[in-house]
């Protein structure tokens, strides 16, 4: 997996973000200086590992139903 | 007054007030002057109702057959009350004035229970410290150098300080069971959807449980009844029917020696009171934190997208920095932890085919420092947030019914607990049997010394 990269947050910032993000708050994801946020890069790593999982039909969760 | 009462469950409070002994206007400013006494150490409320429980508690009938009949009660900031702002412990919104009650509130009220205030919390409850830069830092009952825990952490503070009966609070990962676990309380979590969400502010949809922060684990049943309809009494459980399954692996690793001594001591005395002790290999936990996170960031976004624009610049740097992270996740991300969680209750349901509970420790850890980053346990360090819920975040993805329960005091003056979880909509049972296990478990918990 390509390391997360300052220029693909900032275009998704940009084109598809539902909130004008400061500069400061999409550097944090990508290089974490704050201790607010950490490893936002290992938890891409960890949902591409998750990706390889064949889930079946396995719905996602809804309400738990009444057995 | 006798300063004691405060810390008396619910049972005896109510058993005062039908025999005459104390009334509840007497019961209301035993708290309310606790409230003023403690308010400011304990960081425990955000706003006061005092005149309106003054005016519930003159009118209550000590006669009248109501399960919650003249006891007083919070609520964390995130639950509406008509009339008054509900914060969510923010800024952002700090003019928020609620026109009707939640459910849950309706619920307590229509149950005989008088209202007090809101409780501090961490902002909108993202995060499990506790820490609120706008309310304080709710410090520990029994060290003001530590953490009550979070995000419920004013809810906890509030009953471990004295200063209310019982609270309500919100589990998206932990943030009732495990302040009210470092505090000496009973958290409970019901079922996911069994107690009504409406009119609490959402923190993430799929996760989010709306529970209690009482004394005992009668009070719990107790106020688990007046949050549903209909009433009924704690049934006796026979502890040599129940099978009891005991995690390997994950719930018991890198934890505090005299936490696990704690658990060592409440599973010798099931086994002497004949409970059947089963080993049970749970689903892998590896990356379930990956999964909550995933679907916690982008669900709050979504809610918060109507504050964003207007008032964005209110939020804690900290709060933005996870909505930027929200942004950032794919909607196939999102969907795929969303159908993992689906494998983790299918996972958990088939383990509960062989058990009747399962027993873990509450948390890993004894309440930490306020200001703490890391906590180190076995010589690996991990955010104090993590921490404090690695052992409760997994059944707010299942969804099964949990409880945690003080059961020892550690040798640094600090409670710990340990946590038992139920079957889907087994939460009576789940409570019969803490209630049991209470009962019979010899350890006392001291009463934290407030001065």
């Amino acid at each position: 997996m390509k390391k997360l990269d300052r220029q693909t947050l900032l275009g998704i910032r940009d084109q598809l973000g539902s909130y004008a993000w400061e500069d400061a708050e999409i550097d944090e994801l990508v290089d974490p200086k704050l201790g607010i946020i950490t490893g936002f890069q290992e938890l891409l790593e960890q949902l591409e590992d998750l990706r390889k999982i064949d889930l079946g039909s396995i719905p996602p969760a809804g309400d738990i139903p009444i057995k | 007054m006798n300063q004691d009462l405060a810390f008396a469950p619910i049972s005896e409070l109510s058993r005062r007030l039908r025999n005459g002994d104390i009334s509840a206007p007497q019961l209301v400013d035993l708290f309310a002057e606790r409230i003023d006494r403690y308010g400011e150490t304990s960081k425990a409320f955000i706003s006061l109702d005092l005149q309106r429980a003054r005016a519930r508690a003159d009118a209550v009938n000590p006669d009248e057959e109501l399960a919650l009949n003249g006891i007083p009660y919070s609520c964390k900031d995130l639950f509406d009350v008509a009339g008054l702002a509900t914060t969510g412990g923010s800024k952002v919104l700090e003019d928020n004035i609620a026109v009707s009650d939640a459910d849950a509130v309706q619920a307590m009220n229509r149950a005989g229970a008088i209202y007090l205030g809101k409780n501090n919390l961490h902002e909108f409850a993202y995060g499990a410290t506790g820490e609120n830069t706008l309310y304080g830092t709710t410090p520990n009952p029994y060290d003001h150098s530590r953490l009550a825990g979070g995000s419920s952490s004013g809810s906890a503070a509030a009953v471990g300080f004295g200063l209310c009966a019982a609270a309500l609070g919100t589990d998206t990962g932990g943030s009732v069971r495990a302040p009210a676990a470092l505090c000496g309380l009973v958290g409970f979590k019901p079922t996911f959807g069994r107690v009504s969400t409406a009119g609490v502010i959402p923190y993430s949809w799929t996760l989010d449980h709306v529970g209690t922060l009482t004394r005992t684990a009668g009070d719990a049943a107790t106020v688990f009844n007046a949050l549903l309809p209909g009433q009924r009494e704690i049934a006796e459980v026979n502890l040599e029917d129940q099978i009891i399954g005991i995690p390997q692996g994950f719930f018991f690793e890198r934890c505090d020696g005299e936490i696990l001594d704690g658990i060592d001591a409440l599973m010798n005395f099931l086994r002497d009171a004949g409970a059947s002790l089963k080993p049970v290999t749970m689903p892998s936990m590896e990356t379930t934190r990956t999964v909550s996170l995933t679907v916690q960031m982008p669900e709050a976004l979504s809610f918060h997208n109507r504050y964003l624009e207007q008032r964005g610049h209110l939020y804690s740097q900290e709060f933005r920095a996870g909505l930027a992270l929200g942004q950032c996740l794919l909607a196939e991300q999102y969907i795929r932890a969303k159908r993992f969680i689906e494998t983790y209750r299918r996972d958990l349901d088939q383990v509960f085919s062989e058990v009747d509970v399962i027993l873990t420790p509450a948390t890993p850890v004894i309440a930490p420092q306020i200001g703490a980053v890391e906590v180190s346990v076995d010589g690996v360090s991990e955010p104090a947030g993590n921490a404090i819920t690695r052992y409760t975040s997994f059944f707010n993805m299942t969804g099964h019914p949990a409880i945690t329960l003080p059961c020892g005091m550690h040798s640094e003056g600090l409670p710990f607990a340990a946590q038992l979880v139920g079957k889907h909509y087994g939460d009576e049972q789940l409570l019969d049997l803490t209630t049991q296990i209470e009962s019979g478990f010899d350890f006392e918990l001291p009463l934290p010394d407030l001065d």
